[in-house]
């Protein structure tokens, strides 16, 4: 007895005097793993970046910070309530608090119900019936996504403008017939609703046309033979078994559109206010407090929203994806109707997709807007200022567009090389150290930016520029460039690692293969066209992005984008020309990587 | 009653073609299995019968009733073939409970709830899966999966029930059980069973014919036990039975008594048999570097005996299962597999003595793979 409890203290012994020494081994196997020092390295820093920025909107929501917020009465640093009181409680708060987050809430319910709607059927269709011409539609559907979203709207709006409202010029519609619709049509909530529901259709679409498409055909099948009828079928089983999908991209779809700043700010024209413009105009006008009030109710909507998202696609309910043999599905025979559907589907996804390009082409070559008797090619190569009276030369001359067109492709460069390594690198990292808490927790890190709205991040990144004396610099574009777009890189990264098994690394690892040289050599070339798009996706977003950047742009770092931006109200001309060379160099880009490289935008996650 | 009537069936896709002029009758009560590789053109034949394949061509008959002919352009929809389908992954709908999955064609024939109620409960009892009635797909194992397919399957009493590889998706104790329970199932369901797999050991247990497929071309439609015993070609001898029939090329002639003889690398033996056939000749045009070879002698395993005399030949491997145990023969170049009962070790490289027993031993034309004769092979003294 004694003897044994001699043994056990001695033992305890041994043991506490080599705890250190047991921690350092520990450390350096630890560490000796790469996979462990990517992912200690991306928890801090990912930590930092987005915690930090987060914290200090808080406090800026109840801090003192422009000499225009003083007028309330209350000193330059102090800490108030106040902002949150006018926004909450005083008699304001309708207009400047409720109002805007009601339109936007109906604003992006309506776009969701359009998106799914158009998105889904043209899935249905494609996925499950012999229409015609699948290859083509599938190919121009997505486009409107690819394109920034304020395409449509200004292509909404050079349709539909008559010379009684808005800019007082006429659209195509009015020059062609002469037909003055309701400003309710161009401008306000209907058509912010129809052109963002239009933009987000194609992502609709590739979510649910996935879920359709790889749904096992037996589970259709197995409902034929048991005598259920072809409506019964899609009724009872189709349905429901692509709800969760249809929920998922109905939250996605809101959250974005929520948002969403440049459609609203082109559609909503002084009289139509959503939480992303007032916050800019608050922004604008110097009172901080406010406008980040609205900047974090965004980001509670955006957390809500994925913790709604993830109860939806988690549930008990929720399908098996064992792919069944049945290769062949049995299409819904449309008879002669293939057609009909084939022409009209074809007919409006051009309308949309090409029908902006044409008008902007012409919107820029009018000498008076909208009229197109005048045409001229001034606003694309006048080396003296054009007739607009706004001391800008032809397109192609002025110097502010060249410096933006730089400053974006940059940007975008960048970006998407930081994103895009890190998304590779997190990927590895996560999917070969899968289980522990310390992966769990940089995937969850990294796809946190996902759910903070352009806008509320940018606004969060605005308060901690003056804390660093960075300012307003490209420094900081790129930084919250490469952090908003870090989801969908690490999403490719890892998911393209999760296909990859273990051992094809190991392999090397037992010849001696050092750990760059896997990477470079092995891990990286087999899952070529899922970590480029991982690439491709953040440099493209970048190209059209306005709503991230525009709270952050300073005179020198003028992005595209933003450009845009400020000619939009005032030169249409201009603009129109500026927004043509936009769209015309995203999908350039676009489709030369996806030649090269046959990754494509429908990988990964999109938003 | 339910008789399955196949007749020129073919399905082509493009220039690609799946099954080749096809037929064969089904008769009732009958536990068929469609058997071959991979890729042979079972599954398709058995989702053209249930309809859920258009055939090119064709007619097939259930129960009397034409439900497709290609000549008269009758294509009756699955739902009106009264059939019932096991699907290989079971095919359950996720977002319905146990209860729903069994209760749902029921539904659709505009049964009363009671009877519902009733007949669900009655297969689960049957499948002992009442206790899950409940729950969700995803909360099942996959052996209960399986089981709750089957209620579903059966629930609208089906006189013809398909199975596409059913079992091919459980662990290897489970599968085992299962084929039992299909059994009893077959007798006690007193419906025709057509049951597609790609394990041979599944069609022999289960069936009371097996029709072995090849290319979309059906090679060989008996019962499993002539199947095994009396194979119509190569293809089907290799395919039916584990371990494989031992192939050796051989030459073949009559001498001037009538009598057989064969010549397997050097080793003199004669055939009994009391089939007649005609000798195989080399067709004209073919290169063959063994140019007297004609014959493919096909041995069973457990009918090559070592023991105390015959040819000289020693041990290449043994592979031991207790139950029986495998002997790899090394002959020359050759390599033989033996079958022997009981537990029994032989050293590496023994030198044993082989010879052939009883008169199952088959002659295969060499040329066409056709099954010449059957019957005893005497070694020559």
């Amino acid at each position: 007895m004694n003897d044994e409890t001699n043994v056990k203290i001695e033992r305890e012994e041994s043991v506490k005097a080599g705890k250190w020494l047991k921690f350092r081994f520990w450390l350096k196997r630890f560490f000796t793993n790469p996979a462990n020092i990517i992912l200690v390295v991306f928890f801090v820093f990912l930590a930092f970046f987005i915690f930090y920025p987060l914290i200090t909107l808080v406090y800026d929501t109840f801090a003192v910070s422009s000499v225009t917020e003083t007028r309330y009465g209350v000193k330059m640093g102090e800490l108030t309530g106040l902002w949150w009181y006018r926004m909450i409680a005083s008699e304001y708060n309708t207009m400047y608090f409720w109002k805007p987050l009601g339109n936007s809430m109906l604003m992006s319910f309506l776009a969701s119900i359009i998106a799914i709607l158009y998105g889904g059927i043209v899935a249905f269709f494609i996925t499950r019936t012999n229409m015609k011409g699948k290859s083509i539609i599938s190919m121009i559907f997505v486009f409107p996504y690819i394109m920034p979203s304020w395409t449509l709207a200004t292509f909404w709006k050079n349709f539909w403008q008559n010379p009684d409202i808005g800019s007082g010029t006429g659209g195509m519609v009015y020059n062609l017939t002469g037909l003055k619709v309701p400003e309710g049509m161009v401008y306000g909530l209907v058509p912010c609703a129809i052109v963002l529901g239009l933009h987000y259709a194609p992502f609709a679409y590739i979510l649910i046309g996935g879920i359709l498409r790889n749904m096992d055909a037996n589970l259709e099948e197995a409902a034929t033979i048991l005598h259920a009828s072809r409506f019964k079928i899609v009724r009872r089983i189709t349905l429901p078994i692509v709800l969760p999908a249809l929920m998922s991209t109905f939250l996605l779809v809101f959250s974005s559109s929520m948002s969403a700043y440049a459609v609203p700010q082109y559609l909503g024209s002084g009289r139509f206010y959503v939480l992303t413009t007032y916050m800019k105009s608050f922004l604008n006008q110097g009172y901080y407090g406010q406008g980040y009030i609205m900047g974090l109710v965004m980001i509670l909507f955006g957390v809500a929203i994925l913790v709604a998202n993830q109860y939806v696609t988690g549930k008990r309910k929720s399908f098996t994806t064992v792919s069944g043999k049945s290769g062949q599905v049995s299409y819904i025979n449309l008879g002669k109707a293939k057609w009909v559907v084939s022409v009209i589907l074809i007919v409006l996804s051009i309308f949309f997709a090409v029908m902006p390009l044409i008008t902007f082409a012409l919107e820029s070559c009018c000498v008076v807007a909208g009229d197109y008797s005048t045409l001229t090619l001034q606003y694309w190569i006048s080396k003296t200022p054009t007739d607009a009276q706004n001391g800008l030369v032809g397109l192609f001359f002025e110097k502010q567009v060249w410096r933006a067109f730089g400053n974006s492709l940059l940007l975008s460069f960048l970006c998407a090389i930081i994103a895009g390594s890190s998304g590779v690198l997190i990927g590895y990292a996560v999917s070969r150290r899968r289980g522990t808490k310390l992966a769990k927790g940089v995937d969850s890190l990294a796809f946190l930016p996902y759910l903070l709205p352009s806008m509320a991040l940018g606004g969060a990144f605005l308060t901690m520029t003056t804390i660093f004396g960075i300012g307003k610099s490209f420094f900081i574009l790129v930084l919250v460039g490469a952090i908003k777009y870090l989801p969908m890189a690490s999403r490719s990264g890892i998911n393209a690692m999760l296909q990859l098994s273990g051992e094809i690394e190991e392999a090397a690892v037992i010849v001696g293969v050092p750990w760059w040289k896997r990477m470079v050599r092995i891990i990286f070339p087999i899952q070529k066209s899922t970590f480029i798009s991982g690439y491709l996706l953040p440099f493209t977003s970048c190209m059209r992005e306005l709503s991230l950047f525009v709270l952050l742009v300073a005179p020198s770092t003028t992005l595209m984008a933003t450009l845009l931006d400020e000619w939009m109200l005032w030169w249409p001309q201009s603009a129109n020309a500026l927004n043509l060379l936009i769209i015309v160099t995203v999908l350039v880009i676009n489709f030369a990587v996806n030649k090269l490289t046959g990754a494509s935008i429908d990988k990964g996650v999109g938003g | 009653m339910p008789e399955i009537v196949l007749k020129n069936i073919t399905k082509r896709w493009g220039n690609f073609v799946g099954v080749d002029n096809l037929s064969m009758t089904i008769e009732d009560r009958a536990f068929i299995t469609l058997l071959g590789p991979s890729g042979c053109g079972k599954t398709t034949t058995l989702r053209m019968i249930a309809g859920l394949e258009t055939p090119t061509e064709g007619l097939i008959t259930i129960d009397g009733v034409t439900v497709f002919d290609s000549d008269k352009g009758i294509n009756l929809p699955p739902q009106k073939r009264d059939v019932g389908f096991l699907f290989q992954n079971y095919a359950l709908w996720p977002h319905m409970t146990v209860y729903k999955n069994i209760a749902f064609g029921l539904e659709n024939l505009k049964w009363k709830k009671p009877e519902i109620e009733e007949r669900v409960d009655e297969l689960c009892k049957m499948l002992k899966i009442e206790q899950f009635k409940q729950r969700y797909p995803s909360e099942l194992s996959g052996g209960q999966q399986q089981r709750v397919a089957i209620a579903r399957t059966l629930a609208p009493r089906p006189k013809v029930l398909f199975m596409d590889e059913p079992l091919s998706n459980l662990d290897a104790k489970l599968r085992l059980e299962m084929r039992t329970e299909l059994k009893r199932l077959h007798v006690d369901t007193d419906s025709t069973f057509v049951y597609v797999t790609h394990d041979q050991l599944e069609a022999m247990t289960l069936a009371t014919k097996v029709c072995l497929m090849e290319t979309g071309v059906m090679q060989q439609y008996d019962p499993p036990l002539v199947t095994y015993s009396l194979p119509n070609n190569l293809f089907v001898a290799d395919f039916v039975g584990n371990p494989t029939m031992n192939f050796l090329d051989a030459k073949a002639e009559r001498d001037k008594n009538g009598k057989l003889r064969i010549n397997m690398y050097g080793i003199e033996a004669e055939m009994q048999t009391e089939d007649v056939f005609e000798m195989p000749v080399k067709p004209e045009g073919e290169e063959n570097a063994q140019s007297d070879v004609n014959v493919v002698v096909g041995v069973r395993p457990e009918f090559l005996e070592i023991g105390s005399s015959g040819i000289q030949a020693k041990v290449h491997a043994t592979l031991p299962s207790g139950m029986e145990t495998t002997v790899k023969i090394a002959y020359g170049e050759q390599i033989f597999t033996s079958v022997v009962f009981g537990g029994v070790d032989y050293a590496v490289d023994e030198q044993i003595k082989v010879s052939f027993r009883g008169n199952g031993i088959l002659l295969f034309d060499k040329f066409t793979g056709k099954r010449l004769c059957s019957g005893a092979l005497k070694l020559a003294k």
